[in-house]
């Protein structure tokens, strides 16, 4: 038996998550085990299961052409700093309790370093029409060699200086910024501080005034773009009050970021009007109203039936006045046509001329 | 029956109801132009509406542009039998009818018939017969009509813009198709305004059908009047059928060839600069709306120009050579396109669009002239609908070829480029062939003249064809008329 891939030794933060990964090959195919030795003095090397350190640890072992085993450690602590060993061997005797096996285990280790997250303080100012976000580790941290700001997994700014404070400004008011943004220090390992700019719903209509059919389905909807996401949405009618789901022809269909009230079967007398959408969270609550019109089925029916009409009166007049004017008009093409048939003039620029002087 | 007209009426009236007719082609023009282009303001609506992509909706504009120009010989063999009035106001009423439909369909697919194939077909059995009544009504005037007449179609659009806006936001999609489709119904009041003038068609193949084989498309013979042609399918091979109301005796016509491949070339890169013209701002960093105020300021600059290169054409100076400002007006759009990528400020992209405008509506407005003064009117009717089916391809693809440079270089100026090389050298072959056409055409002129001094030669019938082919050959407005009476006199005295 031998290794194909070793586990890598790692430095982690506390609450952080570790995978090691092992993969050896032999015939027959090698089994492979996990050991982990602490770094107290007096620790020996003792097996880890899955599902050990209050099911924090996950082994997942496959052995199809070869074997391969990953074992995961999830929200370490300190204690969780050691030597991690993965064991590989393919001999039948290999954990006889008597026996002792004629090929010993093969042995690949990896150090894992647990440090102390270092605390960060995370920061928002705002100052005439500004806002600034910052960023201040405190306490034992490994050597910075830069800086990064994320926001929705695009970089905003980054730098190479090593120092513990790091900060990014933007233009703007905290409506119009809400979100959460990442502080990245780049360090061994990678240290991320979160920075919320958290406001109250920024609530808004898609559609200030929607329109719809009688008898058709309207749909009106309002959405929060920004964070935190709404709790609870409510629907409110100018002069009916709350507007529950299900109840009646209303139908709610509501996420953290979007709202939708459909009406059934529009009818053109109670369903016309102002709609209020309604959205909260635990910053505070904010609403936007929506304007339904309602259309009647005939309503395109009397400019279509006029306008039919004016073609019609139109034409009428059109043909009725050309038939007036019909006389003048009769050029008798059949004696015109059998004129030239019948004559045998020869002369053609006399003819032409002739003609030309009947103008 | 040519010379019998000559004796009554003075050939075309060049005035008089043909201003009225004009107001109708106008309309009728505006209404197959300007419509495909206006329906885009619904097309968001009705993607929600059924749940499609955006490029499935952009099928119903492209299924219209498509019908509309590749129905065009259908148009052009109906004006033939039945002249152009029956032919507009029976477009009007399919248009109606398809719109009408549309209001009620319950699927993409069944708007893609109702507007794009019934509606498309519709506007193409307006706009062919409106051009070619223009040709029977106006002579002496006739580039003017012509360019007053395509002005139809950037005013519509200005109209039509606002108006579907309006519909939609009152009436929803389908009140306004309800609408839309009443609205289209106007064409057949513009048709009602086409009165016939001239022999009626039906007449003047009968009585050319009467000379017998010696008839010049070759015709079977046929006896009595009127009852044996459209009825006879019996001893009719189909090509000729079909040859007798689509002229294809046209592609061996020197100056429909410089058209047709002309045209074609210029069709490639017409369309996709005002396609992209929106993006292309949006793209360098205009906002939205200041990139919909550049197609207005196109639109109303193009509004100006047509009428305006109308007369210009029609001057002294410009109509006998009137190729040649064709020519010039199509290779000045294309050196626009060429310099557009110079421009990226607001202002230069402003000045690029009103250039633009100028250019495209000198070309839209000698677009049909040219084709008329090159074929004569007996021929156009046939000669514009074998155009159109011939453009409809490269119209069709201009766009998406223009939209495929865009995504795979990622910049717009590679789609301007390629638009104005095309139409440089579209302009460029065409100055060159209708130069060497012009020499020809006085060459033939000469040789006519000389033959004519002889009158023993007139009498044989294959001098008459002869002389009947150059007669649809020649330009020179002002004897075409006349010459061809005194043509269509020899011809008949012959037979």
């Amino acid at each position: 038996a031998g290794f194909i891939k070793s586990p890598l030794s790692q430095k982690r933060l506390t609450q952080d998550s570790v995978e090691l990964y092992c993969e050896a090959i032999g015939n027959p195919i090698p089994e492979i085990q996990w050991w982990f030795e602490g770094n107290d003095p007096n620790e020996t090397y003792a097996q880890l299961w899955d599902g050990a350190r209050q099911d924090r640890v996950k082994i997942n072992a496959t052995y199809n052409l070869h074997s391969t085993s990953t074992i995961s450690i999830a929200n370490l602590t300190g204690d969780d700093s050691g030597m991690y060993e993965c064991r590989a061997s393919n001999d039948p005797d290999r954990n006889h309790l008597s026996k002792s096996p004629k090929v010993k285990w093969i042995r690949s280790q990896a150090n894992v370093f647990v440090i102390e997250r270092p605390e960060i303080t995370a920061q928002v100012t705002e100052s005439s029409g500004k806002l600034i976000l910052s960023c201040n580790m405190s306490g034992p941290h490994p050597t910075i060699t830069g800086h990064k700001w994320i926001h929705k997994e695009k970089i905003l700014e980054q730098d190479e200086n090593p120092g513990a404070f790091t900060s990014y400004t933007i233009d703007g008011t905290r409506e119009e910024h809400s979100g959460i943004y990442e502080c990245v220090y780049e360090a061994n390992p990678q240290i991320k501080g979160q920075v919320n700019i958290s406001v109250a719903p920024q609530v808004t209509a898609y559609k200030a005034s929607e329109h719809g059919n009688e008898g058709d389905t309207g749909v009106l909807t309002c959405k929060n773009p920004s964070f935190p996401a709404v709790t609870t949405w409510s629907w409110y009618k100018s002069g009916h009050g709350l507007l529950e789901n299900a109840s009646g022809r209303y139908i709610i269909k509501s996420s953290g970021n979007k709202t939708e009230l459909r009406i059934l079967k529009l009818d053109i007398e109670q369903d016309t009007g102002d709609y209020f959408c309604n959205g909260t969270n635990s910053f505070g609550t904010g609403d936007a109203t929506v304007n339904l019109r309602v259309r009647s089925r005939l309503a395109a029916l009397w400019p279509f039936l006029g306008i039919v009409a004016e073609v019609l009166v139109l034409v009428t007049i059109i043909f009725i006045y050309e038939k007036r004017r019909k006389p003048d008009e009769v050029p008798d093409d059949d004696d015109g046509g059998s004129a030239p048939l019948k004559s045998n003039a020869t002369n053609h620029k006399d003819k032409n001329v002739r003609q030309r002087n009947a103008n | 029956p040519a010379p019998a007209e000559a004796g009554r009426a003075p050939g075309p009236p060049d005035g008089g109801w043909g201003w009225v007719v004009l107001f109708g082609a106008f309309v009728s023009i505006g209404f197959a132009y300007a419509f495909p282009k206006g329906l885009a303001i619904f097309f968001k609506e009705i993607q929600d509406f059924f749940g499609t992509s955006y490029s499935e909706i952009a099928w119903v504009s492209s299924i219209t542009l498509a019908t509309t120009y590749g129905a065009g010989p259908i148009s052009s063999v109906l004006v033939s039998r039945y002249g152009s009035r029956p032919v507009v106001m029976f477009g009007g009423l399919l248009c109606g009818v398809g719109m009408i439909s549309a209001a009620f369909c319950t699927s993409i697919l069944q708007l893609y018939i109702c507007v794009g194939f019934i509606t498309g077909f519709g506007l193409a059995l307006n706009l062919q017969p409106s051009v070619i009544i223009i040709g029977k009504y106006f002579l002496k005037r006739r580039p003017l009509a012509n360019g007053l007449a395509m002005a139809g179609s950037p005013v519509m659009l200005c109209t039509l813009a606002p108006l579907n806006q309006f519909l939609f936001e009152n009436f929803g999609w389908r009140g306004s198709f309800l609408i839309l489709g009443a609205i289209l119904l106007n064409c057949c009041v513009a048709g009602a305004l086409f009165r016939p003038i001239g022999a009626s068609p039906a007449l003047v193949k009968t009585l050319e059908t009467e000379e017998g084989k010696d008839a010049l498309k070759g015709k079977t013979t046929e006896d009595g009047p009127m009852e044996s042609k459209p009825e006879e399918e019996g001893g009719k091979d189909c090509f000729e059928k079909i040859n007798q109301y689509l002229d294809f005796s046209l592609f061996k016509h020197r100056g429909f060839l410089i058209y047709l491949i002309g045209n074609v070339l210029m069709f490639l890169g017409f369309f996709a600069p005002i396609v992209f013209l929106a993006p292309y701002a949006k793209h360098t960093g205009i906002d939205e709306y200041s990139a919909a105020f550049l197609l207005s300021i196109l639109a109303l600059v193009d509004m100006v120009a047509r009428p305006t290169t109308g007369i210009i054409a029609n001057s002294r100076w410009v109509r006998p050579r009137i190729q040649y400002f064709f020519s010039f007006a199509i290779a000045f759009n294309g050196a626009c396109h060429l310099l557009c990528p110079l421009a990226s400020s607001y202002t230069g992209l402003m000045v690029y669009s009103s250039f633009f405008g100028l250019a495209f509506g000198m070309v839209c407005a000698m677009l049909f002239e040219t084709l008329m003064d090159l074929v004569g009117a007996a021929r156009f009717t046939s000669a514009v609908g074998l155009v159109t089916i011939a453009e409809c391809c490269t119209i069709l693809l201009g766009p998406p070829v223009g939209g495929i440079l865009i995504d795979t270089f990622g910049d717009y100026k590679y789609m301007f480029i390629k638009c104005g090389t095309v139409m440089v050298l579209a302009g460029t072959f065409l100055f060159i062939m209708n130069y060497y056409n012009y020499r020809m055409l006085a060459k033939e002129e000469k040789e006519r003249k000389t033959k004519e001094e002889d009158p023993k030669s007139v009498r044989t019938e294959d001098e008459g064809k002869k002389n009947w082919n150059k007669d649809s050959t020649q330009d020179g407005p002002e004897l075409e008329p006349l010459r061809e009476k005194g043509e269509g006199v020899k011809k008949e005295t012959n037979g």
